[in-house]
């Protein structure tokens, strides 16, 4: 008799389980629908990185407030409310991927695997790696004396890009430039301490000024320098995101955010506490590095300018394809996403008409 | 009733049922997220599981070797040799030190005196926290991992045995092996040893958990081939399917290699009971 209550007790707990499961998602879904009769908030997941830390900057402004439920003056201007999520940049691309966040800030590169998943539009372009992603080696006088020298970066990532299509240019042959996996904080570490085995990382900034500062007699090989605007750093929404209530408002709302702030780091005035506010988290570089960072990793800081890249033949036609066939090859996607520029129905979809809507409403005088 | 006894029977049920209720339970969510985003690769369906598998066991196109042996090449394979090799080495390395310091320390006051400071001190330190010194130290190959799980298991290991050696161990015991002329060395091997051998072998299979967390955390970082390095990679991309994989087959083999040294311990001393 006793053993029967004991399964009746199991059994129980197995109802009781799943029962919890139905009734977190009831509360989830009218959650978001007793918001969204207000103000629909929307979430963007960010990491530290010069033209991504300035949504950390616009909070610190009071330009948007990252909290739930508070809003920032761009938001009151467009009645959507911004949620802020900082995270680290792999955690932001699964935040992403899994439908946690609407929208994300990643690079044209790795935007690719999620929209296979997740249908994606890039709202907007933040900035393009202009030098901010390099090749540095100890004891190397040239790109020659690198053959047969193991490189270390992060597999499958802008790093390994960068490093072949440098190759690619140069008229090298990458077998010959041994390519290793290393996480870019621990290879910049490793050279910095003097460790033999790495005499060559390629990584990003702030390890590639901190490396260059730190370790004696290293020498950038080569960088983004000859590859501008083939590594960019964008926004990205969630097509599904795009189309709940206010989908469009946030939007808008991000990308003024964003011109806003650069406003602020042209502006002499403003200029420079706005550039210690954005170098604050991303790295421990002085002032005069964190011009060059801004340099290396060069912003589009206007409509005009955010214009001119997606919209551009040489974007469109030789860029994309080059990046989609370079993730193809090194098996970052096994299936190639159908990409499009202003094409609802691509995977990924480059839309302009976001950056058009702010460049038609006038910014308002304040 | 509290402790109640069960039958072996209604114990294997129960098992299998708390495990059907783990897959029941994953289907439904698999389900759900299906339906909601039918590409959805983050909670991946049987037959993205078997598009995951034939991804891990794929065989690279350039590879030379034929039949059985080409699968030497898959990365499933190359992960398991790396990783799994990194622990035992690892473990090994670490159980030796813990071994011979957590065995002196209980035998002779001085050595107790010396190494109980540091010990308790580095035991509450998470020595993936400070990888840049072992950089410094071992390097970037085999040696850093080896010595990341060796040194980060030691302090806790050795404080039990080192516990268990002097307290576990009654001194009527070690009185009377003096008498019958037993030597140093006889009494720590013979008597010491032998009695907490068990409890040894308990602490061992406590700290694999811990030296599996170490060693992941050094291959996200650090290698070109193992789990932790696959995982990042992997879930980078949202192939989950290959990440989840991974995780099965990390929860079995510990599973494994937990029921092996419960086994250990139940052949090399039967007296001590469960």
């Amino acid at each position: 008799m006793k053993n029967y209550a004991c399964y009746l007790l199991s059994a129980l707990l197995c109802c009781q389980l799943v029962a919890c499961n139905k009734t977190n998602i009831d509360t989830s879904t009218t959650g978001t629908g007793g918001a969204s009769q207000e103000v629909s908030s929307f979430s963007l997941a960010w990491s530290e990185y010069p033209s991504w830390s300035v949504f950390g900057v616009a909070d610190e402004n009071g330009l948007v407030d990252k909290d739930e439920g508070k809003l920032g003056s761009i938001e009151k201007k467009w009645g959507v409310d911004i949620v802020l999520k900082e995270a680290d940049y792999d955690t932001c691309l699964t935040l992403y991927g899994t439908g946690t966040v609407d929208a994300v800030c990643m690079t044209n590169m790795d935007s690719l695997a999620p929209s296979l998943g997740r249908d994606s539009v890039a709202i907007l372009p933040t900035s393009t790696s202009d030098g901010a992603d390099a090749c540095v080696a100890v004891g190397t006088e040239g790109v020659e004396q690198l053959a047969g020298k193991t490189s270390y970066g992060l597999e499958m990532s802008v790093s390994q890009y960068m490093f072949e299509r440098n190759l690619e240019i140069l008229g090298k042959s990458v077998d010959d430039y041994p390519f290793s996996n290393m996480d870019p904080g621990a290879a910049a570490n490793a050279m910095q301490t003097g460790q033999e085995k790495i005499g060559s990382i390629v990584v990003w900034n702030p390890f590639v000024l901190d490396t260059l500062r730190k370790r004696d007699g290293s020498k950038v090989m080569f960088d983004s320098t000859s590859i501008p605007g083939e590594i960019i750093d964008m926004v990205v929404v969630g097509k599904d995101s795009l189309a709940k209530d206010g989908g469009k408002a946030f939007a808008c709302a991000v990308i003024e955010t964003f011109y806003e702030v650069n406003r602020l780091l042209a502006d002499p005035e403003t200029h420079d506490e706005t550039l210690i506010a954005l170098g604050a988290k991303f790295s421990n570089l002085p002032l005069e590095d964190m011009e060059i960072v801004v340099q290396q990793t060069r912003f589009y800081k206007s409509a005009d300018e955010a214009l001119g890249l997606y919209e551009a033949e040489t974007f469109q036609n030789e860029i994309m394809p080059k990046v989609v066939k370079f993730c193809v090859d090194h098996g970052i996607v096994e299936t190639e996403p159908a990409v499009g520029y202003g094409d609802p129905e691509a995977q990924l979809n480059f839309d302009v008409s976001y950056i058009n809507e702010i460049q038609e409403s006038a910014m308002p005088a304040e | 009733m509290i402790r109640q006894p069960i039958s072996p029977i209604t114990k294997i049920v129960l098992g299998l049922a708390s495990v059907a209720c783990l897959i029941a339970a994953y289907a439904w969510l698999s389900h759900r997220q299906h339906q909601i985003n039918p590409k959805d690769s983050t909670i991946p369906n049987l037959s993205q599981f078997s598009d995951g598998w034939e991804r891990l066991t794929r065989v690279p196109a350039k590879s030379e070797a034929e039949g059985w042996s080409s699968y030497r090449e898959c990365w499933l394979w190359e992960d398991l040799g790396a990783t799994y090799g990194r622990l035992f080495l690892g473990l090994a390395s670490g159980v030796i030190l813990s071994l011979v310091v957590g065995l002196a320390m209980g035998c002779f006051t001085p050595i107790e005196a010396f190494f109980v400071p540091p010990l308790s001190f580095f035991a509450k330190i998470p020595p993936t926290a400070m990888l840049a010194v072992y950089f410094v130290i071992f390097g970037t190959d085999i040696e850093l991992f080896v010595a990341l799980i060796a040194l980060g298991i030691f302090p806790t290991l050795a404080q039990a045995i080192y516990q268990a050696a002097k307290k576990d161990v009654s001194s009527h015991a070690i009185d009377k092996a003096y008498t019958l002329g037993a030597s140093h060395a006889e009494v720590i091997w013979n008597v010491i040893f032998r009695q907490i051998l068990p409890r040894i072998i308990e602490n061992i299979r406590l700290q694999i958990g811990p030296a599996m967390v170490f060693l992941i955390a050094a291959e996200w970082l650090l290698t070109d081939v193992g789990f932790g390095y696959r995982l990042r990679i992997q879930s980078r991309l949202l192939n989950m399917n290959v990440v989840y994989i991974y995780l099965v087959i990390l929860g079995v083999t510990g599973y494994l290699f937990d029921w092996l040294l419960s086994l250990a311990r139940r052949k090399l001393s039967p007296w001590f009971g469960e």
